[in-house]
């Protein structure tokens, strides 16, 4: 028992540790004027920071570096995702033929 | 090659310029941009002449001090050199006065172009200490990395989706790589290959590596052009994934030109895809500078990138060679893999079907002219793809073992040929 209580505790600290990821994030007309990064900081416990933009009548492109746990991490891009907005990390093509 | 640069300068961001030491790493820290291999031309032009070249062994190694290596290339010795094939017959069939085949479906080791940036991309990884290469790849790429980190003694992780066909994943246990297949959709295995990537110290081909690796690319277009009696193509039709191949050839003819090797005439870049994931050419098509994404569905999987890294450099290109981009369905791309196999007796993946159908629809639009001449780079072997044709090119005239039933099935012509 003492061994998996180690394990669990392990677990949730590696879940807490603050991580960087760099992700573009490419919005569709419909959502343009909406201030998705806005929201998500408050939605979020993240750091949000913004390299590069471009929007256009067709298509928002935003070079995002999100900061912060792990976890919020993963459910911002979740939360993104189901908002229309596509995420890619910013290496983009990492799976090729 | 005495130091530990080579011929090259630095790596640079391709947006904002900033200079990066030459090391395992792809983005600028300040934009985030993709960071590219600068070299020293004044110093590269000492040393390396048509004569010198034509000296060496018929490999991409030849243009060694345009490869982005410091010292002598240690994996993949006898890559690339492929065959430039004069096709005439497809060229009447397509309707013009001069077509060429550059033909990399025999590229050594694993029958595609991407032995090219592979060799590269391990070559450099050896050179900055790295024991474990890695790649994530749906086909070519996992072959490649493979069997060239085999062959140079690496330890090899071959990142796939889980769903992928069991014949494309045999082509990569084989070499004894450590396979891992993740579950989940594209978007996710894509992401979690960056966070792998980041987070453990190998050298991840197209990802850490990718400043390197993409510049192997490039050694398509030197041997179009040496091949071609050190002349540039007036056209060169070049399938587009990411686009990064079309970037590179371009830049391999700007590099002759810039060394003086050829002399510089007009060329034009043109990009073919398939029309099931064709965000590149649908966007050269409307006159945009950028590119929305698509879910690709298409039988050419070698293309299906939806998302393409060099979408954008890949417009550029196009417009400032007056090129254009084309993209065809997918029967199209099953008639363009007949014509190359029935006209030259090449067979061509799903890729090269797709080069082969937007050439031709190119040459009838009159996009490219007649009377003009035309490479065509088909990337990959038939042998890879064959599920995609197999219930396309007929079956076998079955008969039992008679001379009469024989007889039968020729054509008056054909039985008038008896010998007397």
């Amino acid at each position: 028992m003492p061994a998996k209580k180690k394990s669990a505790k392990k677990t949730s600290a590696a879940k807490n540790t603050s991580e960087h990821r760099r992700l573009w994030l490419m919005y569709p007309p419909r959502l343009i004027q909406t201030p998705i990064i806005w929201e998500l900081g408050g939605k979020f416990e993240l750091i949000t920071n913004v390299r590069q933009a471009s929007v256009n009548d067709e298509i928002g492109i935003v070079c995002l570096e999100l900061s912060g746990k792990r976890e919020d991490i993963k459910s911002a891009i979740k939360w993104l995702e189901k908002k229309g907005v596509s995420v890619e990390p910013v290496e983009i093509n990492v799976l090729e033929s | 090659m005495s130091n530990d640069q080579g011929f090259m300068k630095a790596l640079k961001c391709r947006e904002c310029g900033r200079e990066y030491p030459l090391e395992a790493t792809h983005v600028c820290e300040f934009d985030f941009g993709p960071l590219e291999v600068v070299y020293d031309y004044d110093k590269i032009k000492k040393s390396l002449t048509r004569k010198q070249i034509e000296s060496r062994p018929q490999t991409m190694w030849r243009y060694r001090e345009l490869l982005p290596v410091a010292g002598e290339p240690t994996v993949g010795f006898q890559v690339g050199y492929t065959p430039l094939v004069k096709a005439d017959r497809l060229a009447k069939r397509l309707g013009i006065r001069e077509l060429w085949i550059k033909n990399d479906t025999v590229n050594y080791p694993t029958l595609s172009f991407k032995d090219r940036v592979v060799s590269v991309a391990l070559s450099r990884s050896r050179e900055l200490g790295f024991k474990t290469v890695a790649c994530a790849s749906t086909g070519n790429l996992a072959n490649s990395v493979a069997a060239n980190a085999a062959s140079a003694g690496l330890e090899a992780y071959v990142f796939i989706p889980s769903d992928l066909e069991h014949s494309k994943i045999v082509n990569s246990l084989v070499y004894a790589a450590n396979v891992v297949g993740i579950k989940g959709h594209y978007d996710e295995v894509n992401r979690l290959c960056a966070e792998i990537a980041g987070k453990y110290g190998w050298a991840f081909v197209n990802v850490n590596m990718r400043p390197y690796y993409a510049e192997g690319s490039k050694s398509m277009g030197f041997e179009i052009a040496e091949q071609l009696g050190w002349t540039v193509p007036q056209h060169t039709v070049i399938p587009m994934a990411s686009g990064s191949l079309l970037t590179k050839v371009h830049k391999s003819y700007q590099e002759f030109c810039k060394l003086g090797l050829v002399k510089e005439t007009p060329w034009h870049i043109h990009g073919a895809q398939a029309t099931g994931c064709s965000p590149i050419s649908a966007a050269q098509k409307a006159g945009l500078d950028f590119f929305k994404p698509v879910k690709p569905d298409t039988i050419a999987k070698s293309l299906a990138i939806g998302t393409p890294a060099d979408g954008f450099y890949s417009l550029r290109v196009m417009k400032d060679t007056n090129g254009h981009a084309e993209d065809v369905t997918d029967d199209e791309i099953r008639e363009g893999i007949r014509l190359l196999a029935e006209c030259e007796g090449i067979f061509c993946e799903t890729a090269g079907g797709v080069t082969v159908g937007v050439a031709k629809k190119l040459i009838a639009q009159g996009k490219i002219p007649a009377d003009d001449s035309a490479v065509l780079c088909i990337t990959g072997n038939g042998l890879k793809t064959v599920d995609a044709i197999q219930n396309h090119v007929g079956k076998p005239q079955e008969i039992r073992p008679s001379l009469r039933e024989f007889e039968s099935i020729l054509s008056p012509k054909q039985r008038s040929e008896v010998k007397a």
